[in-house]
């Protein structure tokens, strides 16, 4: 009986500490704890060797790149945002996504870091439309964080990869592919 | 009739409570995000089809449309714009409003994480006006 109490008492508890009837998995904790995980050793990135290759690998995948590559060491966390069909507006029920990245980046822990924004899509219609579409859609994201969500725009670079890099172990055409990811490129100059 | 207000009341001074803005002055933009979301986001889907967040367009787009916006989504609006307008203001100013506390409670600590942290810490020897900051800035 004391047991079960308990265990009724810990649930209530879980519910309120999400502070929400819809209790969100993702916090701005989980997100200011990962991007801040900076090491002294962090590579410098070139965004336009970046783009280079991305442009130069279309339909081939950018994984095994030089430079794509760096990109594994930086602190980083991926999120799914919707958006409307083959368009750049961003869903509303992806609003609060967008707020809780934009609330991590005003935190003093990252406040002073630079971030990469990396649109990806799945394995799905043509390559190209597809890189075009994931640029398009990390700088809606980029442009929402810095206008209506108040961060400076010099900390902020969208890029986009299309389809060119999904999780590894994952089918390419699956919808987990789809994301956006944010990258700590290092102190603001 | 009152007993039952009250009772609603404490409800919702417990529920909020739990989730930090029981002297509710800021919210968080996750939060603002999710109120409009919630109170505009039928109207949103109605009137701004293909409208983006950036560049405060849902918002110049749902003003335009104000006639036809349902009345809890423009009392909305209007909440969350001064509550986000407040926290950043806190969060602008949480260092120099705590100026005095960390000169004498966190002397040697550097740099604006670390800082507060130590303020954070220190909370029951903060003053009110430091306290009322870290709170509003939504750094608790």
């Amino acid at each position: 009986m004391f047991l079960r109490r308990s265990f009724a008492g810990l649930t209530l508890a879980l519910i309120f500490a999400a502070g929400s009837a819809e209790a969100q998995q993702l916090s701005d904790h989980q997100l200011i704890q990962s991007l801040g995980k900076v090491k002294a050793a962090a590579p410098a990135i070139d965004i336009t060797l970046l783009i280079d290759e991305a442009n130069a690998n279309v339909g081939k995948g950018v994984a095994g790149l030089p430079n794509w590559s760096q990109l594994t060491h930086l602190p980083q966390f991926a999120v799914e945002i919707d958006f409307e069909n083959n368009s750049i507006a961003i869903e509303p029920e992806s609003y609060r996504t967008i707020g809780l990245i934009a609330d991590a980046l005003h935190h003093p822990l990252l406040r002073h870091y630079k971030f990469l924004v990396v649109g990806h899509t799945n394995a799905t219609g043509k390559p190209e439309h597809n890189l075009e579409l994931s640029l398009k859609r990390a700088d809606s994201i980029m442009t929402a964080l810095a206008t209506t969500f108040a961060v400076p725009a010099n900390r902020l670079v969208a890029i986009g990869v299309g389809q060119e890099l999904p999780l590894a172990s994952t089918d390419p055409k699956a919808a987990v592919n789809r994301r956006v990811q944010l990258i700590n490129l290092g102190l603001v100059e | 009739m009152a007993t039952r207000n009250m009772l609603a009341g404490a409800v919702l001074m417990a529920a909020f409570g739990a989730a930090g803005i029981a002297h509710a002055q800021t919210i968080s933009f996750a939060d603002a995000a999710t109120a409009l979301t919630q109170d505009c986001g039928a109207d949103i889907k109605k009137l701004c089809r293909g409208i983006n967040l950036g560049n405060h367009q849902i918002q110049t787009c749902l003003e335009k449309h104000q006639a036809k916006v349902s009345p809890t989504c423009i009392s909305t609006l209007a909440d969350i714009t001064v509550s986000i307008e407040r926290r950043l203001a806190a969060q602008a100013g949480v260092f120099k409003v705590c100026g005095a506390d960390a000169a004498t409670l966190c002397k040697g600590v550097k740099g604006e994480a670390h800082l507060l942290q130590c303020l954070i810490k220190t909370k029951r020897i903060d003053s009110q006006k430091c306290n009322q900051a870290i709170t509003d800035a939504g750094w608790r």
